[in-house]
Formats: C-alpha cells, sequence, structure tokens
C-alpha cells in the first residue's frame, strides 16, 4: 500500500482521486480542464482537493491524458520530416487507397502529418528477409539535412523498408542525420514497431515525431510543478495498451500515450472485476460527447496492436476500447425525411444541453433524461439546477418535426442512443464469440448510471455492477495501473519445436531492447505472447506462452493446442492446417503496491431530499412514481423503479430491477 | 442494331401491405440494428478468410435480404457486388426448388453468372433466417474467390461462359447445418487453390451464421409484426432522401459515353453511351443504346448493370448513409437482351466489372451536363487489377490479386486524392513488405507521378507508377482499362493521364500489356503499372497562384506543367 494521486485530464472536467495510506482512504475531487495549459488544471486540482502533507508523502502520481492525442486531432505538433526507402516516400498519402467513408464521393483523405516536400528519400534496399541491396549514403541524408534545415524541421522520422526484418539502415541514416548536423528529435520505425505494414509502421512513426516535442514539454513542465509543490514520489501516464510507464519512457515513446485517456476506464474496471471476482464485464463509460465500450474478461481488457486516430494507424498496444459519438451531450435532429436522429454532433460543453440554461435550443440525450425525470427532481448535486422546460422547448421543435408527442420523442431520443451504444456492445462481445447476457454490465462516466438498465434491457443482461466513484472511474482505475513496457517484431514462422528457439531468442533480445530503453521496471515480471495464424489467414490471435526464466515453457504442440481452443471459442469452428507464427510479443511489467478497498468512497450530503418523482419507465412505457434515494441510503435492497443520487452522477433503476449495495461501495442492480 | 426490345428493371421493390404498425423511433432503432447484424457478418468474414483478396482488398459484399429479396442493410465492402446480391439469392434459392425446400440450418452456394452479375469466382453463400417455422429472409455473402478452375486464374480472353470456372448452380452446402460433403468434395476438387478456398468458403459460411442469429433476433426482439412495419417505413424514408436529391435536377434526358479499349479477345474500342432521364423525383438509366453482346467477356449481366446503377445513384444521392432497398426505389434501368449490359449465356463476362465500373462514372458524366457542381471529374477511371502466380522456391504455388489506387477527379471544391476506383471504395491494396514477405517479387517504387492529375481550378489526384521487379518465373493477368480514353475534366478542368501497364523485359523495348491474360515475367524481369490521374474542374486559370507554388515545390507538378497550364503562376514567379 502506498499513497498516491492520480489525474485524468478529460474534455471537460480534470478528474483527481487520491488514496491515502494513512487512513485508507480514498477522496475525489473534480475541476475544470484548462484546454490551454492542462498542467495547470492538474496543478489547480490538487491544490484543491490534496492535502500538503499527503502530496509531500505520496509515492506515486498516475496520469492520463489527451495532450498527445489533441496534438495529434488539432495537427498541432512539430514541424516533422520523413526519410524514406528510394521508391516509397509517397506511402504516407497513398495508404491502402481505401476511403472511410464508403458511400462519400467526396471523401478527402487525411491530410498526411508530413507535406511532400518533407518526405525525401535515401538509397539502399532491406528485403523481407532482412538481407540488403545497396545501402543509405552520407549525401543523401546530408541532402535531405538541409532540405529539412531550410523548413525548421525539428523532428525526423526515418522509416525504411522491412526496417523490422533488419535495422541496420535506419540506424545507419541515424548515425549520418547526427553527423550532418540535425540536433532535433529522430523517431526510427522499427524502434517504435517491429512489425511489417510499411504506411501503418509509418503512420506510427511520423505521429510519434509528431507529438514527441509537445509531450515531452508538457511531461517536463508538469513534473517541475508537481516537484514544486512539493511531490517527491514517481511520476507515471498510462499507456494506449494498458499499465502506465514513467514520464522518461514516455517523452521517449510519446505514441504509447496517444489513447491514455480513454484506456483509465478500463484498467479501473480491471481491477474492479478482480476485486468482486466478476469473470466477463462490459464496461459503458457514458461521457458528454463518446459511448466508451471495453470487454473485461477475467480482469483483463482486451489489448489489440493496433489503433486509429483520425484515419492514421498506429501500431502499438491499444485497449480495445469502441468508441462511438453517443452521450450525454449528443444532440437529436429531424434528418430531412422525417426520421430522428441521434448524434453525433454532440452540445459540448458550451452551450451544454439546453437544460444546463447556458444557450443550447437543440435537444441533447441529457434534455430527453432530464425532461423525463430520469434525473431526479431537478437538482444536480454539481451545482447546476435543470431547466426543464427550456429541455422541453427544445425537444418540441423535433417533436413537431417527426410529429410525435414531446413525451414519446424524449423517451425515443433515449432509446435511439441507447440502441447505438448496445450496437457498439455486441460488436465488441459477439467479435469474441460472447454471450452478453451472460456477462455483467459496468455503467460509468457522467451517464453511465443513467442509461445502465435501459442498455442492460437493450442486451437482455441480468447484472448490473455500478462502480464506487462512478462519476470520475476513469481517475480511480489509473490508481491501479500497473508498470508496463512492452515490445514486439514480426516473425513469420511455422509453430514447431525448433522455431521455439529462435522465438526465445527473439524474446531475450525484445526483452533486452526494452531494459535498454533506460530507467525499467524493478522486479517487473515478463510475459510472451505469440501472434498465431492458420498457415494462409492474415488475422492472428494472440496467445499467451508460460515462461520458465526467459524461456518458452511449453511445446509447439501445446501452444498449438490453445490457439486452436481460443480460435474455437472466437469462431465457432477450427481448421485443420498448419499453424503459423507471425510476431512476438514482450511484455514487462510490474504492479504497484496494492492499494486497500476496504475504505470505499468518502461522500459529502448530497443534500439532496428522498421523495417520489413521476419520471418516465421504460418498461411500462408510461410516467411512473419513481423513489429518489440518495446512494448511501441503498443498504441491503431497494426495489426498482429507483432514482438514486450522489455527488457526481446519477443512477436511474427502471421497474424489474432491484438494487442494493455490495461491499466495496458499488451498487448491485439485478433483475427481479 | 437495335433488333431486341428492351426491358424496364425497377430497381427498388415497392412497399409491402403491413397489418402492424411502428413508430419512427423503433424503425431508426431497428435500422440500427439491422446495419449492425451486417457489421456483424463483416467482421466475421474478415477474420476467418484466408485470401488477402478478402481480408486485405475486402473483394466482397454481405448483405440482408427479406423474404421478398429487399435489401435491408449490408455492410461497407465492394459496393459494386452490394446491388446484386438479390438476384444471386433468388437464383439459388430456385436451384434447390424454392424456399419451400428451405430448413433451418441450411447453406446455399450459388456462382452462375447471370444470376449473380460476376464471373464465376465470385461466389455467393446465402443461408436463410426463420421465424415461427417460416422463412423471414436471407443473408448472403459474395466473395471472390481465388481460383474455380477456370482456364486461367484470371482471364481477359474468354470467349464463352464455361471457359471461366466451374459452376455452382444452387446447391445446399449444408443440410439442416450439416456439411453436403459430396458438394463440398466437387468444390474442392476443381480449384488449383483447395486450401484458401475451403479457408474462404468457411469463412463466408460463419458470416451468414453470425447474420442470422443476429437477424433473427431482432425479429423476435420486436415482434413480426413491429418489424415488418419498422422495415416499410425504413424503406420509404430511404426512397424520399433519394427523391429529394432528384427533385432538385432539372428534368430532362442527359447522355453520357464511355468505351472500352476492346473486349479483350477482338481489337478495337468498344464504345456505349449511357442515359439518364430524370422527371420529377424518378430516375430512368438507360442502357439500351449499347453495342450486342462481345466475343471477349467484357459482358456485365444484369445484376451487375443494376448493381451500378443502384451504386452510382445512391453514392451520390444518399447523402452518405449505408443504403438499403428504399434507396433503390425511385430508379428504373432499362436495358436491351443480348447485349453487354444485358448479356445471355452463353456470352463469357469474366471482366464485367470494368464495363459496370465505367458505367458508374459515365453516368456522373451524363449528370455533369445537368449539374456540373454536383459530380466529381474522371477518375482514373479503372481498378488497375493485376492476378500474379506462379511456383515458388519450394514448389509450393503461389497467387495474388490487387486492385490499385487511381487519382481520383477533383470537383467544385476539392482537389482529387489518391486512392481506389470508388466502384471498390471501402476495399484496400496490400502493403508492400506483407507482399513481399509473401511473393516472390521486390516492388522497386509506389510513387505518385507528377503531372499525372488534370490541371483546374481543382486539380486531380495524381495516379501512382509501381515498377515490380520478379525474383521468379511469374504468370500475370492485367486488367487495365480506359488506357485510350483519358480521364476527362470537367467545367474547364484539364485532362488526367491515362492508364497503362508495360512488362520491361531488359535490352526490349517496352510492351503494352494493359489487358493480357497470362503474361509471362521471367524472373529478374519487370512489370510497370503507371495508374491514371483524376480530372480537374473549373478554368486552372482560377487556381490561385500559392496553390500552384505549392504543387510545384511539393512535386506533385513540375514546373513545364506549371508553365503550360498555369499562366499565374507562370507570371508571378516570371521567367523561370
Amino acid at each position: 500500500m502506498a499513497t498516491r494521486i492520480a489525474v485524468d485530464i478529460g474534455g471537460t472536467f480534470t478528474d483527481l482521486v487520491y488514496f491515502d495510506d494513512a487512513t485508507g482512504k480514498t477522496v475525489q475531487g473534480k475541476v475544470p480542464t484548462v484546454p490551454a495549459a492542462p498542467e495547470e488544471g492538474v496543478v489547480a486540482a490538487i491544490a484543491a482537493h490534496v492535502p500538503q502533507e499527503v502530496l509531500t508523502k505520496a509515492e506515486y502520481f498516475l496520469h492520463g491524458t489527451t495532450v498527445g492525442l489533441n496534438a495529434l486531432l488539432e495537427r498541432r505538433g512539430s514541424t516533422v520530416g520523413l526519410i524514406a526507402t528510394e521508391g516509397f516516400r509517397d506511402v504516407l498519402e497513398i495508404r491502402r487507397g481505401d476511403r472511410a467513408e464508403m458511400y462519400n464521393l467526396f471523401w478527402e483523405q487525411t491530410k498526411p502529418l508530413v507535406p511532400r516536400r518533407l518526405r525525401l528519400e535515401v538509397p539502399g534496399r532491406t528485403m523481407a528477409d532482412g538481407s540488403t541491396e545497396g545501402a543509405p549514403t552520407a549525401e543523401a541524408v546530408a541532402t535531405a539535412v538541409q532540405t529539412f534545415m531550410a523548413h525548421d524541421v525539428t523532428s525526423v522520422a526515418v522509416s525504411l523498408m522491412h526496417s523490422y526484418a533488419n535495422p541496420e539502415h535506419e540506424l545507419l541514416v541515424e548515425r549520418y542525420l547526427r553527423e550532418a548536423g540535425f540536433e532535433g528529435g529522430i523517431t526510427l520505425s522499427h524502434r517504435v514497431c517491429g512489425e511489417y505494414r510499411e504506411y501503418e509502421r509509418t503512420s506510427t512513426a511520423v505521429i510519434d515525431a509528431f507529438v514527441r516535442g509537445r509531450m515531452a514539454n508538457y511531461l517536463n513542465r508538469l513534473e517541475g510543478q508537481l516537484r514544486e509543490a512539493g511531490f517527491t514520489g514517481k511520476c507515471l501516464i498510462t499507456r494506449s495498451g494498458g499499465g502506465s510507464m514513467n514520464f522518461s519512457e514516455a517523452e521517449e515513446r510519446p505514441f504509447e500515450t496517444i489513447m491514455s485517456g480513454p484506456v483509465g476506464g478500463a484498467i479501473g474496471a480491471s481491477e474492479f472485476a478482480r476485486l468482486i471476482g466478476d469473470k466477463g464485464m462490459i464496461t459503458a463509460d457514458v461521457g458528454g460527447t463518446s459511448f466508451d465500450a471495453a470487454l473485461i474478461l477475467e480482469g483483463e481488457p482486451q489489448v489489440l496492436f493496433e489503433g486509429e486516430i483520425d484515419n492514421m494507424p498506429i501500431l502499438s498496444p491499444w485497449v480495445d476500447v469502441r468508441s462511438i459519438g453517443a452521450g450525454g451531450g449528443s444532440l437529436a435532429y429531424e434528418d430531412g425525411g422525417g426520421f430522428m436522429r441521434v448524434g453525433p454532433h454532440s452540445a459540448g460543453a458550451e452551450p451544454g444541453p439546453a437544460c444546463y440554461g447556458k444557450g443550447g435550443e437543440q435537444p441533447a440525450v441529457t434534455d430527453a433524461a432530464a425532461y423525463l425525470g430520469m434525473l431526479g427532481p431537478g437538482e444536480l448535486a454539481s451545482g447546476i439546477t435543470l431547466d426543464i422546460d427550456a429541455a422541453e422547448r427544445a425537444l418540441t421543435s423535433v417533436a413537431d418535426a417527426i410529429s410525435q408527442p414531446v413525451e414519446d420523442t424524449a423517451a425515443g431520443v433515449i432509446r435511439i442512443a441507447a440502441s447505438s451504444m448496445a450496437n457498439a456492445i455486441r460488436e465488441i462481445s459477439t467479435e469474441q464469440g460472447l454471450d452478453a447476457r451472460e456477462m455483467t454490465l459496468l455503467p460509468f462516466g457522467g451517464a453511465g448510471g443513467m442509461m445502465a438498465t435501459l442498455l442492460a434491457d437493450e442486451m437482455a443482461m441480468k447484472k448490473i455492477v455500478v462502480p464506487p466513484f462512478a462519476g470520475i472511474f476513469s481517475a480511480w482505475g489509473l490508481l491501479g495501473a500497473d508498470m508496463v513496457q512492452s515490445a514486439s517484431r514480426t516473425l513469420v514462422r511455422p509453430l514447431t519445436d525448433a522455431a521455439l528457439v529462435e522465438f526465445g531468442s527473439v524474446f531475450g533480445d525484445l526483452i533486452a531492447s526494452i531494459k535498454a530503453r533506460g530507467e525499467t521496471v524493478p522486479d517487473a515480471e515478463a510475459s510472451l505472447k505469440l501472434d498465431v495464424r492458420y498457415v494462409g489467414q492474415e488475422h492472428t490471435l494472440s496467445v499467451p506462452v508460460p515462461l520458465n526464466g526467459l524461456d518458452l515453457a511449453e511445446p509447439a504442440a501445446t501452444i498449438a493446442d490453445r490457439f486452436s481452443a481460443l480460435y474455437t471459442k472466437t469462431f465457432g469452428a477450427t481448421l485443420n492446417d498448419g499453424v503459423e507464427v507471425t510476431a512476438i510479443r514482450a511484455q514487462l511489467k510490474a504492479a504497484l503496491p496494492k492499494r486497500d478497498h476496504s475504505g470505499g468512497p468518502t461522500t459529502a450530503s448530497t443534500g439532496m431530499t428522498t421523495g417520489d418523482i413521476a419520471a418516465y419507465s421504460f418498461r411500462d412505457k408510461k410516467r411512473v412514481p419513481f423513489k429518489v434515494c440518495p446512494r448511501d441510503d441503498i443498504g441491503t435492497g431497494v426495489t426498482g423503479p429507483v432514482i438514486i443520487t450522489e455527488t457526481v452522477a446519477t443512477t436511474y433503476v427502471d421497474a424489474g430491477w432491484t438494487v442494493r449495495a455490495g461491499d466495496f461501495g458499488e451498487l448491485m442492480i439485478e433483475r427481479g | 442494331m437495335l433488333s431486341k426490345t428492351t426491358t424496364t428493371h425497377p430497381a427498388g421493390l415497392p412497399r409491402n401491405d403491413v397489418s402492424g404498425s411502428s413508430d419512427p423511433i423503433t424503425t431508426e432503432v431497428i435500422r440500427h440494428a439491422l446495419n449492425s447484424a451486417a457489421n456483424q457478418m463483416k467482421r466475421a468474414l474478415i477474420r476467418t478468410a484466408f485470401s488477402p483478396i478478402i481480408y486485405e482488398v475486402l473483394d466482397f459484399a454481405v448483405a440482408i435480404y427479406d423474404r421478398d429479396l429487399r435489401m435491408l442493410s449490408q455492410a461497407p465492402s465492394l459496393p459494386l457486388f452490394m446491388g446484386t446480391l438479390n438476384y444471386a439469392v433468388d437464383e439459388a434459392v430456385k436451384g434447390i426448388g424454392g424456399v419451400d425446400n428451405l430448413d433451418p440450418g441450411d447453406v446455399l452456394i450459388y456462382n452462375w453468372s447471370y444470376g449473380t452479375g460476376s464471373h464465376a469466382q465470385d461466389v455467393v453463400i446465402v443461408m436463410p433466417a426463420f421465424h415461427g417455422g417460416a422463412v423471414i429472409g436471407y443473408t448472403a455473402i459474395k466473395g471472390h474467390w481465388l481460383d474455380i478452375a477456370a482456364k486461367e486464374p484470371y482471364c481477359t480472353d474468354t470467349t464463352d461462359i464455361f471457359q471461366e470456372g466451374t459452376v455452382y448452380p444452387g446447391l445446399k452446402l449444408y443440410r439442416k447445418g450439416e456439411l453436403n460433403d459430396d458438394v463440398y468434395r466437387i468444390i474442392i476438387a476443381n480449384t488449383r487453390m483447395p486450401k484458401a478456398v475451403a479457408g474462404d468458403m468457411g469463412a463466408q459460411v460463419t458470416g451468414c451464421r453470425v447474420g442470422v442469429e443476429r437477424f433473427e433476433d431482432i425479429v423476435t426482439r420486436y415482434g413480426i409484426d413491429t418489424f415488418k412495419a419498422a422495415v416499410e417505413d425504413m424503406f420509404d424514408h430511404g426512397d424520399r432522401v433519394i427523391r429529394s436529391y432528384f427533385e432538385k435536377i432539372p428534368d430532362g434526358r442527359y447522355v453520357g459515353q464511355g468505351q472500352m479499349d476492346s473486349d479483350g479477345v477482338t481489337e478495337g474500342v468498344v464504345p456505349f453511351e449511357v442515359a439518364l432521364e430524370v422527371k420529377g423525383s424518378d430516375v430512368v438509366i438507360d442502357f439500351s443504346n449499347v453495342p450486342e453482346q462481345t466475343r471477349g467477356p467484357i459482358n456485365c449481366p444484369l445484376p451487375s448493370t443494376m448493381s451500378a446503377a443502384r451504386v452510382a445513384i445512391t453514392m451520390l444521392a444518399g447523402y452518405g448513409e449505408p443504403p438499403h432497398e428504399g434507396h433503390f426505389r425511385p430508379i428504373q434501368v432499362i436495358t436491351r437482351e443480348g447485349t453487354m449490359f444485358h448479356p445471355v449465356a452463353p456470352a463469357p463476362c469474366f471482366i464485367y466489372g470494368w464495363p459496370a465500373m465505367q458505367a458508374i462514372e459515365i453516368i456522373y458524366r451524363a449528370l455533369a451536363e445537368a449539374i456540373p457542381e454536383g459530380v466529381p471529374a474522371s477518375s482514373g477511371g479503372c481498378i488497375d487489377s493485376c492476378v500474379w502466380w506462379g511456383v515458388k522456391d519450394d514448389g509450393s504455388p503461389w497467387m495474388d490479386g490487387a486492385p490499385h489506387p487511381v487519382g481520383q477527379g477533383a470537383w467544385a471544391g476539392g482537389d482529387g486524392g489518391t486512392m481506389l476506383h470508388v466502384a471498390e471504395s471501402a476495399t484496400r491494396f496490400t502493403p508492400v513488405e506483407v507482399w513481399e514477405n509473401r511473393n516472390p517479387w521486390v516492388v522497386e517504387q509506389m510513387a505518385l507521378a507528377a503531372d499525372s492529375g488534370g490541371a483546374g481550378q481543382w486539380r486531380g489526384g495524381a495516379g501512382v507508377d509501381f515498377t515490380f521487379r520478379m525474383l521468379g518465373d511469374t504468370y500475370a493477368t492485367t486488367v487495365f482499362e480506359r488506357t485510350k480514353l483519358p480521364p476527362w475534366g470537367l467545367a474547364g478542368g484539364g485532362e488526367g493521364r491515362a492508364n497503362l501497364c508495360n512488362l520491361a523485359i531488359t535490352g526490349e523495348d517496352l510492351q503494352n500489356v494493359s489487358k493480357a491474360t497470362g503474361v509471362f515475367i521471367p524472373a529478374g524481369e519487370r512489370l510497370e503499372f503507371h495508374t491514371g490521374g483524376g480530372g480537374g474542374y473549373g478554368d486552372p486559370t482560377m487556381r490561385p497562384v500559392e496553390a500552384v507554388h505549392d504543387d510545384v515545390t511539393d512535386g506533385y507538378i513540375t514546373k513545364d506543367f506549371a508553365r503550360r497550364n498555369y499562366p499565374q503562376w507562370q507570371k508571378a514567379v516570371g521567367g523561370t
């Protein structure tokens, strides 16, 4: 156990949670995000909510941020130059030739992060087997450097063909860049990603080069301010693939932190699933503009090895969080053909939903919920008094356009949003061959509790767990993040006992390459996954292989059997073909000291009255009396319909559900 | 020589009478659920497929139909396939004796070109969905199989349908969930690539099953009456969306001219025209003024002609929505039996897709007469396909095939990009590093070609130059169409460069092999692709000098090209 502080920066709010080892208490807080200087929001949150003695003795600061993501989305990054293999400077622009919007005749491809004038070529070609023809020359690199300097390039990405198979040419270019006097940051593609697919690898390297300067500045400023405030512990940031890494490594590998923000919730859900012994869980993080769903199996999030931001691929571990543009702020509108659509446009923080009384006129999901009484009597603990009349006015405009009563329209807004969310959940569960009906729904985020029973009804799920700290659950999740480092390499070989020797040696190299990154994780546990497929297929499944020290502890046949079992589970059938390995994935992981969960949230009085409200029941398709009950008063069981209030979130429990308090501050909602 | 009478085909079936009712909200929820079901089918297919042509190139379509074969939903994949599947489902079911012979768990296989609209390699798997013991609809996946024992793995020179591959005339591949081993063995015996075919077939079956489960769930959840009512409302809505677009187009008959470089067997271009008649919100697409069916395999069977019309119109007027049957309703198509857009057996059809994809752009070309600002200039005009095969050092056969990107046409408001032809808009081509791990070749370049896009106020997208050096003896079939009709500009925009494929043998002159079957490329020699650029839009002199300057700096155009096409740039930079 160790005192620790976690801060998660979202678009609207910066959420803070700390765990105090001395008291065993976990404390939460929220301040507005400062978009121009996010670190100031962090410091403000600490100043407002963390007593100095806690800050001074804290051993860890854990951070989730969208700084890298926003730099990328808003194109505020370094001026990047790219060095490519002769004949291949256009890889970034030609991409894979597809259109993200298939039915849009006028779809425009994402503008490459590096303009063509700064995409330069060097001679020399590495082949698929790692052999080479020719080599990059110092002259070609020097010429490139002249161009780069003329254009104030501060960061260079080097992405040469098949560098994952043999990095020699990239290393040579790095040397020549320095010899030619280039002093800025250099990203070598084989260091960010040991896998084939030149477009995806180049894209990853360029993204790394693009966000590197900004991330480094941000992390330096943040760490400086934390130190100034008296923090002496370790600074960690979450990785897109789960776990956390220290700031110094994040400065070197910023591309690994792009999805740092949304991952906190998945990490928290994993820890909570382990805590309550849940085997199969689906998270439903309902925020203002987006809905994020993730699958937690046996207490672990599902990790992919490729992600995508704004149509730009990133080859790095990536917690499979599916996002759709549906949240509390999503706007409803008539589509011109007499139908109502909901989202993806959002009311955002300004003006926000109409019921917030800040000038919003279009109806948002929250307006529908407020109108229907799903949020309780109208006073949110955050100090906002809901303007139900404004919600009704906004809803009326759409109701008139589709010729439906306001009440039905409001219920419709919620139903459409819920069905979009449910479809996203179906796609992640069905894809894994899973039946959502047998799983637990874990709603969190500002509007998670509001949508919980609706989503469960859509999915025919029987059990919902609203975790403690649901309103700031992503930050809470960060508190428990393990420290993780990883590396991977493409190596296509049949899965045989003979090949295992080579895999073992590559695995050893990967672990060594991680350790060469400088400060490494102490007492870390190594683990190995092999990407395995049937010979002839392209898509792989990642199969964990037990280790004996750094050696593979199982024969090929056992690994193949495990792959077949996983394949059958995922796709419902198996094949009689040979099995091959395409990539080796190494990970070092060190758990932070465990925290104590017995304390539960410290809750302030909600200041709300208990009573009844006539709210809309989706089961009964009409308004019925709902009890209104503060979360602390739930106790051993309350039968729905009931609306549960707490400091930062509201939980709507429809008729047909029963809710009781769990052992760790959670709400257990079950059918019946 | 208009010897035979014409036929008018409605592209979308009308509304049914229903007893139940839905509301706009339930309908929207059901629409989402149906699209989601199709997406789940697509994912299951991609993740289990064996051939890069499925999992990388996405050379397939998945769709869900109701009992009347009206399209309920589909997932983004190959547009040109999307509009054909109703015909294939119909014929597959007729093949096994009709709907009454279907049981839950049955899976049908079908590939007769005149029913699928495609060459025989495009094999359709169909699975019925049931509710209360009755068929309520079908899931269907059409996917391109690597080889089904045509005279060559890929052909541009067939002269009848029977040279083009094994025919599966509507058979039960599974009966009540049990594999029909006799059918399976015939399929596997008739392919040069048995493993890939077995794997891809299995993947299509898996995808159809996933879809059926989800489809049946949706109907159960909302009840059959509400479901049926919602579907009618959904179709009506799509109908209105398309009509609202055409209401704004002036009534009239607009004619677009196109041509095929050759029929693949006989020398000489094959000109054809496609006309659009807009009247109120109705649109008629007339394919009757086209040549008699050709000796070579550029004949486009009716389902693909219908699909070309459906794709062209829904992409233009559907506001980016995933289409369904309702979107097709305002469209009627006129064809003449026995012609290249409505051929009859045994006319060869192997490269049917090329006239179909031409037709899509010709429809836009025709519409440009009415609304030039509403359509793009011509793209490179082709998918520039190549299918390759040979034997590796270890004696195992290899085979691969892909479409390649071309420059896109500019439009009022945007320069053209570089991507695959719109007829394959969601498909992708394979990364070079994956190719080189799999196939015995080295790609020496993959570069945007300077000056390949047409000049204009908005310029056309660049074409791409590819050079492949073969490491082992290789055979290739190439299909590069539109090598003789350069991509047209609109509203004063310039032409893009035309497609070209050359065989480059050391010490010999380049040999144009743009449409050729089984081209032999000895080890060490090269095949070069020069894919077409997009046409420009608008008067080039209207392009801002800075934009021209950027194009020069970035090497999209040479100074010489800038001088010739953009006098304003010449004036701004002086005499250089």
